[in-house]
């Protein structure tokens, strides 16, 4: 009797498990069968066809918007991780109540929806009348990568020994020589770990971009506007190239904040 | 070995962190080649002065001379001082060897006595040789500093500040974290350590007894202030205040008063002493020490008592005995069974007289 009921809550556990799984990521995989679908229609299945990545490759449209967002990745991840991990130190240094305070400022943008964060950075560049495009775009990006480089970099500060710092004086580093040659080394890893978030951002944004650039798309933008065209199979085609890159990125960032829980 | 030249001399020196006061004109002065060590309960200010040393902190009035020259203000990089830090404080983005290289790599090839890149190189591994070589850690070169236990960092910290020749060396608290067997034997080391090389170790630590084995001089320290500074063995012996007699080693501290010179009256028995300049009836603290009480019969003991308690202790058994007013802490190599009635007596020179504490 005992042993019946637990076979059924396995069973009942297994398919709940796999229905959820299912849910998340039969729609992706059906992206990826379709397309590699000979046949425009979403109906049927033709054969097999690596056309619509070749035709991906050969649309100037999208070999533009590639070139933006790398762009504006590069650019936005570099200058997120230098203002972020500058301003990480500045609020290690901070006495405790001016460092929550800073905390759950730097923390909010993140918890905000994007289309605030876009309407708002785009209502500040009319005010100040800066011509929207790539410019502006970048600036935003980097507005919305900064957090990430500080939950990123302030770990690793905290768990740095409070003598780093001092130890590097001591032993006849001027203050810049300290930063350089010791406390930036000793938090590298976060460094790069916020990099590699921030340019995941950077990767897939569309509201944000959407709202504080004009002529100048990204991919996300690109998918966006062909959709409102009726899809095409090269849209699945990108969509899927897309998901494999940021997947690729994310599990490298899982590993690495894995390897330093261990 | 201590030579007479007074190499740091800390004058009428105040530390205020906002309102609160963490040290209060402080005067102290330090010879060449001497180990010195700051010793007081924790928040007493012991390791504030070692970082106004060190230059990490500075004076908020008064001097610090080094060699005769004021460096209140000077920053740590140009001092001729290194530090051995509570935790180590090691990079651990580099191996054992850099982590010893990292202030001789910051250097001049010049300052090194070398002409090119190739001969500071050369120079360096030497001396990081020699000093794995001094700590007894050779082959650790390639190692990663995570990887080592407690006190083979702590023996990578030593290197890593005495690699550079400082003319001080100023250690937090090093031993702190490391087990008592490894400690006493780090306590050794260290002090022939300092002989072999003849820097000055200026020592901060909590721990009266590493205070009392390794240190030319000790300064006891509480609430911001020197109390007393001298030899180690004259601390012990002399201790200037209750404070003092009761943070170094054990004492029974008992309130008495002053008759006459050479005598002092104590739980209502007159004792014989050695102490003088005291005001006729003035109220005192009489310390003794445990190990310094005798254990006589009852009818020949100037105090009776019974025995409470018993624990050995090693070498001896420390026996807490009742006496009416108190109860006293004695040390003895012959054990007296728990509810015996005892006898004890003091001779003169082991009464310490201190005057009432403000």
């Amino acid at each position: 009797m005992i042993r019946k009921s637990r076979g059924a809550a396995r069973v009942l556990k297994g398919s709940y498990l796999a229905l959820v799984l299912a849910f998340l990521y039969l729609p992706i995989l059906v992206m990826f069968a379709l397309s590699f679908n000979e046949s425009v229609s979403r109906a049927s299945w033709t054969g097999f066809t690596l056309d619509w990545y070749v035709q991906l490759f050969h649309d100037q449209n999208i070999i533009n918007a590639l070139k933006v967002t790398l762009e504006v990745a590069v650019i936005a991840t570099a200058a997120s991780v230098v203002i972020g991990t500058l301003g990480a130190i500045g609020m290690y240094c901070m006495k405790q109540g001016w460092f929550n305070l800073m905390a759950v400022l730097s923390n909010i943008p993140m918890t905000m929806p994007d289309m605030v964060t876009g309407v708002s950075l785009m209502l500040m560049f009319v005010f100040v009348k800066v011509p929207l495009g790539k410019a502006t775009m970048i600036m935003a990006h980097i507005a919305f990568d900064i957090p990430y480089v500080l939950l990123s970099v302030l770990p690793r500060l905290q768990m740095m020994n409070p003598n780093i710092y001092e130890a590097a004086l001591d032993l006849g580093c001027k203050p810049r020589q300290a930063l350089t040659k010791a406390i930036v080394p000793e938090i590298a890893p976060g460094i790069v770990t916020g990099g590699l978030l921030a340019f995941t951002m950077s990767l897939d944004d569309f509201v944000i971009s959407y709202f504080t650039s004009n002529t100048d798309q990204n991919l996300a933008m690109i998918v966006y506007s062909a959709a409102r065209l009726g899809v095409k199979p090269t849209m699945y085609a990108l969509s899927a190239l897309m998901f494999v890159c940021i997947l690729a990125l994310l599990l490298i960032v899982n590993r690495r904040s894995g390897l330093e829980i261990l | 070995m201590v030579q007479d030249t007074r190499l740091i001399e800390i004058k009428d020196v105040c530390k205020s962190f906002g309102d609160t006061e963490v040290l209060h004109h402080i005067n102290l002065y330090i010879r060449k080649c001497e180990f010195v060590t700051l010793l007081g309960p924790s928040g007493c200010g012991k390791t504030t002065l070692l970082r106004l040393l060190g230059g990490f902190e500075t004076p908020t009035s008064g001097q610090i001379l080094f060699d005769g020259a004021d460096v209140a203000q000077v920053p740590p990089y140009k001092r001729r001082i290194n530090t051995v830090f509570q935790k180590y404080a090691l990079f651990s983005h580099l191996n054992v060897y850099d982590n010893i290289a990292f202030g001789l790599n910051l250097k001049n090839p010049e300052a090194l006595g070398a002409k090119s890149r190739s001969e500071k190189k050369e120079e360096i591994r030497r001396r990081v040789e020699r000093m794995l070589k001094l700590v007894k850690m050779e082959g650790f070169e390639k190692r990663s500093v995570d990887s080592l236990s407690g006190g083979q960092q702590q023996r990578i910290a030593i290197a890593r500040a005495l690699v550079n020749e400082p003319e001080v060396l100023l250690l937090d608290e090093p031993l702190g974290a490391l087990d008592l067997k490894l400690r006493k034997e780090m306590q050794v080391e260290l002090k022939s350590m300092q002989q072999q090389l003849g820097i000055t170790f200026v020592y901060v630590t909590h721990d009266q007894e590493e205070a009392l084995t390794m240190s030319d001089n000790v300064a006891v320290m509480n609430h911001g202030r020197i109390l007393q500074i001298g030899e180690p063995k004259k601390i012990y012996d002399e201790p200037k205040s209750a404070f003092v007699a009761d943070f170094i080693g054990e004492s029974n501290i008992i309130p008495g008063v002053m008759l006459e010179d050479d005598l002092v009256e104590m739980l209502g028995v007159k004792f014989p002493c050695v102490d003088e300049g005291f005001g006729e009836n003035e109220p005192v603290d009489v310390v003794v020490r445990p190990e310094d009480v005798m254990i006589v019969g009852t009818d020949v003991g100037m105090l009776t008592g019974t025995v409470e308690s018993v624990i050995f202790k090693g070498v001896h058994y420390e026996m807490m005995i009742d006496i009416g007013p108190m109860r006293w802490k004695v040390h003895s190599t012959t054990m007296q069974p728990a509810g015996s009635r005892v006898g004890l007596t003091v001779v003169p020179y082991n009464i310490h007289i201190m005057r009432k504490e403000a």
